[in-house]
């Protein structure tokens, strides 16, 4: 009986145990939704700054005409639908520290090279 | 003992085998793509919206080039935008305008080097010698971006000065035509040669400091302001540069707060008399669900303003009566209240003040005809984002008990591409 008892405690402390490292392991990836409002001339907010390891989910709206939404250095770019038509969504994955500069892709008018933001990836 | 230790084996892998892939199975959003399938995912994402429902692409930080082996020279799709307008001044005959024609180009010699060019055609026709409509390149430059807080730009600038220089397209701004005080106090559209730094830094803020050709004292009117002082980048005097320069704060959702300065010396063409205009400027702009509101205030300071007067009236032998300071602000506020419809409306109330004759230099008078506040009412219909009808009504009132205003009905059709 007292053997029984034993051999349950360990298999819930085993469980226990089992449980703790599978979610210390899913949180080594931390997920965050970003949500950017693109308008002439400006991404708000248009600095990002989080942890390496976390994935970032920008979820991207347009106030007025078609913006794009590219990050330097990459061949990812997702073109952000006109006002009240719907939102675009980009997932950078903060792997690597660093500094990220994103911008507008699509000319939006006369102050397009101003629309510009940075991802800050710490440590 | 040995019943003890397999069973806790068999609860670990059994309990690691139901848990582990509760976490470590990629979701079935599109993001846990591998790279490899996201490249090829963001290439064709990259000419499309995301309506149809295509997997969002990922980008993954350790394989950002951090060189520009990668980017290649690349031209842009033209853009542009068209403003037609239809206006009847009361007691004359109504007017079809197609009041602007703009081309803007694109080109990208690689991520840090670029190539933004505008060309503009306004009213329509240009031909020599007779009163027509102008051709004009309003911006020709080439930025080298360094990093968001500090780029370079040089080549043919606007003037970083007020809501609408920097911002005119259409769809972007209540009325058929643009604020009186972006027209007589703000030379908008202000454009020239020049140089200078630009950038963003602390998340938040934005600014552009230029030095440009300057502002001619020989073009300033007591009507008119300083509308046809830009010397436009045509064999532009430089013998004096003058600075400009403006800060945003841009850093809550729908609000941009800003400030803006001018000065530089504008006599040039006056050997013997040195004047220089100082502006100075202020506006906000902000918009809540669908209310929204902007302001801007400006105020001229024309340095000598008595000199250029008196060298003026020897010269031609009419006194032009350029004041001294100039004025001019207006208040809008607006509502757009079916957001969340495909086909879009707005309307607004104007209120402007802008007197060209503010204050004048010792012992001249103002012309008070010239001291002028409008009311403008109206309403935009957009069938698209990017397309714009639009209908105003101006009440125009001056100082002077000589000189009468007109109204005017105006109808606007614009567009942005």
């Amino acid at each position: 009986m007292r053997r029984r008892v034993r051999s349950r405690c360990a298999t819930l402390a085993a469980a226990l145990v089992a449980v703790i490292l599978a979610a210390a392991q899913g949180s080594s990836q931390d997920r965050r939704v970003v949500r950017v409002l693109a308008e002439r001339f400006t991404f708000t907010p248009s600095h990002i700054t989080v942890k390496r390891g976390t994935v970032v989910e920008f979820r991207l709206r347009s106030d007025d005409t078609n913006h794009g939404f590219h990050i330097v250095g990459s061949n990812a770019s997702v073109i952000i639908p006109k006002r009240g038509r719907g939102e675009a969504t980009l997932v950078f994955d903060a792997d690597a520290a660093g500094r990220y500069t994103f911008e507008c892709s699509k000319m939006c008018g006369a102050g397009h090279s101003f629309m510009r933001g940075s991802i800050t990836v710490e440590e | 003992m040995k019943t003890l230790i397999v069973s806790s084996l068999a609860a670990v892998a059994l309990t690691l085998l139901v848990i582990c892939p509760l976490y470590a199975q990629p979701p079935a959003t599109p993001e846990a793509l591998p790279i490899e399938e996201a490249g090829e995912e963001a290439a064709t994402a990259g000419e499309s919206d995301q309506s149809e429902q295509a997997p969002p692409p990922v980008v993954r930080a350790s394989q950002v080039r951090r060189d520009e082996s990668g980017a290649g020279s690349q031209t842009g799709p033209i853009s542009g935008y068209m403003d037609f307008h239809l206006n009847k001044p009361e007691h004359e005959d109504p007017r079809l305008d197609f009041h602007r024609f703009v081309l803007l180009f694109n080109h990208s010699f690689s991520d840090r080097l670029r190539f933004i060019g505008e060309v503009e055609i306004e009213h329509a026709l240009v031909e020599g010698l007779e009163e027509s409509g102008e051709l004009e390149i309003e911006q020709a430059y080439l930025d080298f971006r360094l990093k968001p807080a500090l780029n370079f730009r040089a080549g043919m600038l606007l003037a970083p000065v007020g809501i609408i220089n920097e911002r005119h397209e259409p769809p972007s701004f209540f009325g058929v035509e643009r604020p009186f005080v972006d027209t007589f106090i703000i030379p908008s559209t202000w454009f020239d040669a020049g140089a200078g730094v630009h950038g963003t830094f602390a998340g938040a803020w934005q600014y552009r400091a230029y030095l440009m050709a300057p502002l001619d004292a020989t073009a300033i009117t007591a009507d008119e302001g300083l509308a046809e002082a830009k010397q436009s980048g045509f064999q532009s005097n430089v013998r004096n540069i003058a600075g400009t320069g403006r800060l945003e704060y841009v850093g809550q959702p729908g609000l941009t707060l800003g400030a803006s300065f001018w000065r530089g010396e504008t006599s040039f063409n006056f050997r013997r008399v040195e004047s220089h205009v100082g502006l100075i400027e202020f506006d906000g702009r902000y918009h809540r669900g669908p209310l929204g509101l902007r302001g801007e205030f400006a105020q001229v300071y024309v340095d000598g303003a008595d000199a250029i007067n008196d060298f003026q009236q020897r010269a031609t032998g009419i006194n032009p009566n350029i004041a001294r300071q100039m004025r001019g602000f207006y208040v809008e506020p607006s509502v757009r209240p079916l957001p969340k419809l495909k086909y879009d409306i707005g309307a607004f109330l104007r209120y402007e003040n802008f007197d060209t004759q503010f204050r004048m230099p010792a012992g001249v008078l103002p012309l008070k005809q010239f001291d002028r506040s409008a009311w403008v009412a109206g309403a935009s219909y957009y069938p698209d984002p990017d397309v714009v009808l639009k209908v105003d009504y101006t009440v125009i009132r001056n100082r002077s008990a000589l000189f009468g205003s007109v109204d005017s009905l105006n109808i606007g059709l614009g567009w942005w591409f």
